[in-house]
């Protein structure tokens, strides 16, 4: 004899269709569709994590693939041809030069929006650290800038930076270009790193699951509670604010 | 060239047997079959160099930077330029190969065979930068110069001799050439120009020639010298490979790396040794912990040596790049290397040169870069403001810094181009 109730029709998964659970997904720092890497989501409680995460300015990798040779309308080598130039006089040398110089206009910039002031003996101990960073809004600074490959027109830069937006770095790539008197475009960028974040420990498609998923957060359970914890001494008010807030920044720093 | 066909619209089906350009939506890459007809432009050969270029920076109402509309403004809309805060590009003829700044005035030399080898600009009251022979009088001279202008030196093959250094201190200059030993020029009132003292002499017209080269006043007396004489104490025959002086200090560093030094040591220069004021002889300094010395520069007050690792020790009165509150110290005390641009990305920078001004010290690193530091008199640090800096701040030249001259309240730098 048949049980009609459990007969009902929507209790066939081929009618009603998988059953899900309502998850909030929040997407950490935004990743344009031009780029590639890391993009870091906050699951559930995990959402709010995220926007401190956000907020603590961690620093970001990125490996930026160029080609010199010529310039376009919005940076990247699929956009309009505006100019064609010559590169045959651009050599590994001339670039680290320019890298260098870019380097130090940046390194200046990152003392300057630091907000501390200079003249105390407490800037002096922050910046013999190399702890001075700039804590409330600012531009996008590059915190480490060297060339990886170089094989003309084609060359990789890897780039450490904060407040950036991919954007940006395409631009950088075409600065690069115009310093060495010659015109550069981007052909990729790629996020390897969005503070503890590494590319090694991120999710390709095929582990796209359930299982991997919960597997990756409990990894990086430890870290989610240090941000959260920077969070918390963040909001307690003083001295303490920046201290732990530059302890917490070297201990993630030593722990990559 | 490809062909493209396109049906249009079914009712008035006809073939398009040429290329057309349809417009496409925005980021879609080109076909790689249709050809690029851009020009191709060149904007640098393969075999250019890099060119040499000066730039200047401090007070300018002595005329000392060079450009002499920041003295007198040549149009009615612009208003006099007391302080450069920032690098200035100073156009020169000929590529600088030496500079020299004292207080007030600046010395240009190149070391090519024409006829003009030595530019002067700044104070000329005491006859530093030469005769300088006004438009109006064939007799004087002027006070004050403010472009960079040619001095003439009394040479006897000016078509052959090369000119390989210049010096200057507050109010005299001393050219080194390659063949026809040194020139002197300017204030003699103490015999630094190493001619004998003539009570009130004006120093106008004066220019002398020595064979030897000029010596600091090491001599073991206190009265003056107006002659050359070899520096005796610990230094009798050691070979010396860079002497340094600023005020009343002076350092000698030898071939073996060790440092000696004489003269004032009210502000603990030479600390390490004595503890009297002074010190007329010289002696081996025991700086404990800095290793061979390669290079030494005084300042005032303050005292800075370079090892040969590249590393900056400082030591004596004044703002010596620890932070405000080291202002004092009688030992070596080494500067942070992570100032000159030492982190993760880049272990191997280090410093290869150091200078000193009468308040303040620049060196520069391997990579090109320029570090200042120290009392910022009237803009001389080239920082962009008028603060003192108290550890090593980068300062923005758009190039490779090859060479520094600091002066008391300004300072040149010799730069080359990347490209």
């Amino acid at each position: 004899m048949h049980n009609y109730k459990s007969m009902k029709l929507m209790n066939f998964s081929e009618v009603t269709g998988p059953q899900f659970h309502k998850v909030h997904v929040g997407v950490g720092h935004r990743l344009d569709a031009f780029s590639s890497g890391v993009l870091v989501l906050g699951i559930g409680k995990g959402n709010g994590v995220l926007e401190h995460l956000c907020k603590s300015h961690v620093t970001r990798d990125y490996m930026l693939e160029g080609e010199f040779g010529k310039a376009t309308d919005n940076f990247t080598h699929t956009g309009r041809v505006i100019e064609k130039t010559t590169y045959d006089h651009v050599t590994l040398d001339k670039l680290e030069r320019v890298l260098a110089m870019i380097q130090g206009a940046n390194q200046k910039a990152l003392i300057m929006y630091s907000q501390v002031d200079l003249h105390t003996q407490e800037a002096y101990e922050l910046a013999v650290r190399g702890l001075l960073y700039p804590h409330g809004k600012s531009p996008p600074i590059l915190t480490g800038l060297r060339c990886i490959h170089f094989n003309p027109p084609h060359f990789t830069l890897e780039v450490q930076c904060v407040n950036e937006t991919q954007k940006y770095l395409r631009k950088l790539i075409h600065e690069v270009g115009l310093e060495l008197r010659t015109s550069a475009v981007c052909s990729g960028v790629r996020r390897t790193r969005d503070g503890p974040f590494k590319v090694e420990n991120a999710l390709t498609r095929q582990h796209w699951t359930a299982g991997s998923i919960i597997q990756a957060i409990a990894h990086f359970s430890k870290a989610t509670r240090k941000i959260r914890k920077l969070e918390m001494y963040k909001q307690t008010a003083g001295q303490l604010n920046s201290n732990a807030q530059v302890q917490e920044q070297t201990r993630s720093q030593t722990d990559e | 060239m490809a062909l493209v066909s396109i049906r249009s619209c079914g009712r008035c089906g006809f073939l398009l047997g040429l290329r057309a350009y349809a417009t496409r939506p925005v980021g879609t890459p080109r076909k790689r079959e249709q050809q690029d007809d851009t020009p191709v432009f060149q904007y640098v050969g393969q075999h250019r160099k890099p060119q040499g270029k000066v730039f200047v920076w401090g007070f300018s109402y002595t005329g000392a930077l060079g450009i002499p509309s920041f003295v007198v403004p040549d149009s009615g809309r612009k208003k006099p330029r007391k302080y450069q805060l920032t690098p200035y590009r100073l156009d020169t003829e000929q590529k600088i190969s030496s500079a020299a700044c004292g207080y007030g005035f600046t010395l240009l030399a190149c070391n090519s065979r024409d006829l003009t080898k030595l530019w002067g600009m700044g104070l000329n009251k005491d006859s530093q930068l030469g005769f300088q022979r006004t438009q109006h009088d064939r007799h004087k001279s002027y006070d004050y110069v403010l472009e960079p202008s040619p001095v003439s030196l009394p040479l006897v093959n000016p078509q052959e001799t090369r000119v390989l250094q210049v010096s200057c201190g507050r109010a005299h200059s001393l050219v080194l050439t390659d063949s026809e030993g040194v020139f002197s020029m300017g204030n003699n009132a103490y015999g630094q120009c190493g001619r004998k003292i003539v009570e009130d002499e004006v120093y106008r017209f004066v220019f002398q020639q020595y064979k030897q080269h000029a010596v600091t006043h090491g001599l073991g007396h206190h009265s003056k010298a107006s002659c050359p004489v070899p520096v005796g104490g610990d230094l009798a025959g050691v070979k010396v490979q860079q002497v340094a002086t600023y005020g009343d200090c002076s350092l000698a560093v030898s071939t073996e790396g060790q440092v000696f030094g004489w003269g004032n040591s009210e502000y603990l220069q030479l600390a390490s040794v004595t503890e009297a004021t002074q010190m007329s002889s010289p002696r081996l300094l025991p700086l404990r912990g800095v290793g061979r010395v390669r290079q030494a520069a005084c300042g005032g007050t303050q005292v800075a040596v370079l090892n040969e690792e590249g590393e900056v020790f400082v030591w004596g009165f004044g703002i010596l790049g620890k932070g405000p509150k080291l202002s004092e110290s009688a030992i070596p005390e080494r500067v942070p290397a992570t100032f000159f641009g030492r982190s993760e990305f880049n272990p191997t920078v280090k410093v290869s040169s150091i200078r000193c001004g009468l308040n303040h010290f620049a060196a520069i690193t391997d990579r090109g870069e320029l570090f200042v530091w120290g009392k910022n008199v009237r803009g001389c640090l080239g920082i962009g403001k008028h603060d003192d800096q108290y550890f090593p701040w980068r300062v923005t030249v758009p190039g490779h810094v090859t060479d520094v001259a600091c002066g008391v309240d300004h300072m040149v730098a010799l730069v080359k181009t990347i490209i």
